[in-house]
């Protein structure tokens, strides 16, 4: 089955408006599915919860400079190096953003036992002194557990609608390879209902099964592939380009300006095409290096 | 605070700077048995563990957690902890089973931890100043910090010694420290052995044993301990007599250089 998909009809089929629960992959600055991030911003998709990585960055910040988010579900949203993040840092401080308190052994045991449709899942002993659950009762109670009457700490398993997830390349199947570092991309791939990759290439079946091991999101866990070479700019992409400090701090100043973070989505995202946009970042970074 | 402003100990242009000296300071509380991990922003915990290897500790294990990579080379160091070039390295592992491993709480002996808030019990704080849900000042997050409450020791290092980050209990408690002192410590059972050391660009602190806060122990070459007085927003306990931060060595200021050769820990 051939799931290949424009950037438009990935996003327009498969993230409704007003989804419930969507999942953003990549972590840090790097392999974050920036094409399909704004391609939601250009379409307007309200996300009615946004679930980060352990570490969310410019996929998340990008959401909520768009106006598109009523929650985060989170343990980390930033610039790492380069700074906080000015439209997460915005909303939160005026009130305009929930934040789900997470942290990052709730995100991934919690995306597990999506994947595994565990009822819940428990949490090593010592991490209920930290304040994270009591700031979160939706996602965390104390319970007893049964073997030793103990009271542990338990995180409900988190289940995204849609996962956007970014892999090296796949075959039209869905069958991915993920370029570099894993983070928690394949269990939040296998904990989502439907699954949405961006990858660098679309590659022939033929050269993904001379590395099945290696190959480790399955098809049958994906809904549709979308081919944006150079996709995860500003982020970096594992195995195919660097992450583009330069135009990040130009986001980073004009987000810090009295605009705030909306002249750049007005500038960068809505008003330019997928195409157009890359087009001109790959301009820029020729100019600079030529320089 | 992977970056460092370039300032350099003593005016001589080839000496340590600060990053360089706090480096330093890290590996010296590294050991041969150890099996270290580190997250966001780590560069100068992965410099101080690389370098900890090729001195007194060549069998100390690290985890470049984001990536992953185990025992990354660097060489040059890099600024982010999810950067490719940490899977240059002897083995990678998924976050994920990182993750778990975390939980085990037999694995890892030592977390490096940091904070937008440090309390005088070595507490740590990444998300809010002020009420969570109205912070004067939203930080990044959390991200691993409450497994500070399992891990054997906790090494803190920030690039921030000033009044609003030493402060004197933090507003959100992420990273667990020796949280209201001895009562609330020895109540709690947790298995991690608590902070360990508290690394800055003024000086290095430990904590008393008795009341379990914060205690002055070394201030670097150049700076008072009236200076460190000042720029700490709770009362430091101090012993009679402080002494110098002790200098780097000429061969662990070359194997610094090599390490970190891109020059983060010199401002570059």
């Amino acid at each position: 089955m051939n799931k290949v998909l424009s950037l438009h009809d990935a996003v327009e089929r498969h993230v409704p408006d007003g989804v419930g629960l969507l999942a953003v992959g990549g972590m840090h600055l790097h392999n974050n599915p920036m094409a399909l991030v704004r391609e939601i911003v250009r379409q307007r998709r309200r996300i009615r919860r946004l679930l980060t990585s352990p570490c969310g960055a410019f996929n998340a910040d990008l959401l909520i400079a768009g106006g598109l988010v009523e929650e985060i579900a989170t343990s980390y949203v930033g610039f790492e190096h380069l700074g906080l993040a000015p439209a997460f840092r915005r909303s939160v401080e005026d009130g305009s953003l929930r934040v789900l308190e997470c942290d990052e052994a709730y995100i991934t045991h919690g995306l597990n036992a999506g994947a595994g449709g565990l009822p819940f899942a428990p949490l090593p002993a010592g991490l209920e002194v930290s304040d994270v659950w009591k700031a979160n009762p939706e996602s965390f109670r104390l319970v007893e557990d049964p073997f030793t009457g103990a009271q542990v700490l338990a995180g409900a398993p988190l289940r995204p609608d849609v996962a956007l997830v970014h892999a090296s390349e796949a075959d039209i199947a869905g069958n991915a390879v993920l370029g570099g570092a894993h983070f928690v991309d394949r269990v939040m791939a296998m904990a989502a209902r439907t699954v949405v990759l961006q990858v660098e290439r679309v590659v022939p079946t033929e050269a993904i099964s001379r590395h099945p091991v290696g190959t480790t999101i399955p098809g049958f866990l994906v809904h549709a592939v979308v081919e944006v070479p150079g996709g995860c700019h500003p982020t970096a992409s594992h195995g195919h380009y660097r992450v583009d400090e330069d135009h990040l701090r130009r986001y980073l100043a004009l987000a810090g300006g009295a605009e705030g973070p909306r002249a750049y989505v007005d500038q960068y995202v809505r008003g330019s095409s997928e195409a157009d946009y890359l087009e001109a970042q790959h301009a820029t970074a020729a100019g600079e290096a030529l320089q | 605070m992977s970056r460092t402003d370039g300032r350099t100990n003593g005016g001589s242009p080839a000496g340590p700077t600060i990053g360089e000296l706090m480096a330093v300071e890290l590996a010296r509380r590294l050991r041969d048995d150890d099996v270290a991990v580190m997250g966001t922003a780590s560069a100068l915990p992965q410099i101080a563990c690389r370098l900890a290897k090729e001195t007194h500790a060549p069998d100390l294990w690290f985890v470049a957690g984001g990536t992953c990579g185990v025992n990354p080379h660097l060489a040059p160091a890099v600024p982010s902890c999810c950067d490719e070039d940490l899977l240059r390295a002897d083995t990678a592992v998924p976050l994920s089973d990182v993750v778990l491993l975390e939980g085990r709480g037999d694995v890892f002996t030592v977390f490096f931890s940091g904070g937008l808030q440090i309390d005088a019990h070595g507490n740590c704080n990444l998300v809010s100043v002020g009420d969570r849900t109205r912070p004067s000042l939203r930080g990044p997050g959390t991200v691993g910090l409450p497994f500070l409450a399992r891990v054997g020791r906790v090494l803190i290092y920030t690039m921030a010694h000033n009044p609003r980050t030493f402060v004197e209990r933090v507003d959100f408690l992420g990273g667990p420290g020796f949280l209201d002192g001895p009562a609330s410590w020895a109540a709690a059972g947790l298995t991690g052995g608590g902070p360990a050391a508290v690394v800055t660009p003024l000086c290095t602190l430990g904590f008393d044993p008795q009341t379990l806060r914060m205690r002055l122990e070394t201030v670097h070459p150049g700076v008072t301990v009236q200076q460190v007085v000042e720029a700490t927003g709770f009362e430091l306990a101090l012993p009679e007599v402080v002494p110098a931060t002790t200098p780097p060595t000429d061969e662990q200021i070359a194997i610094l250089r090599s390490i970190d050769s891109g020059g983060l820990l010199r401002g570059r």
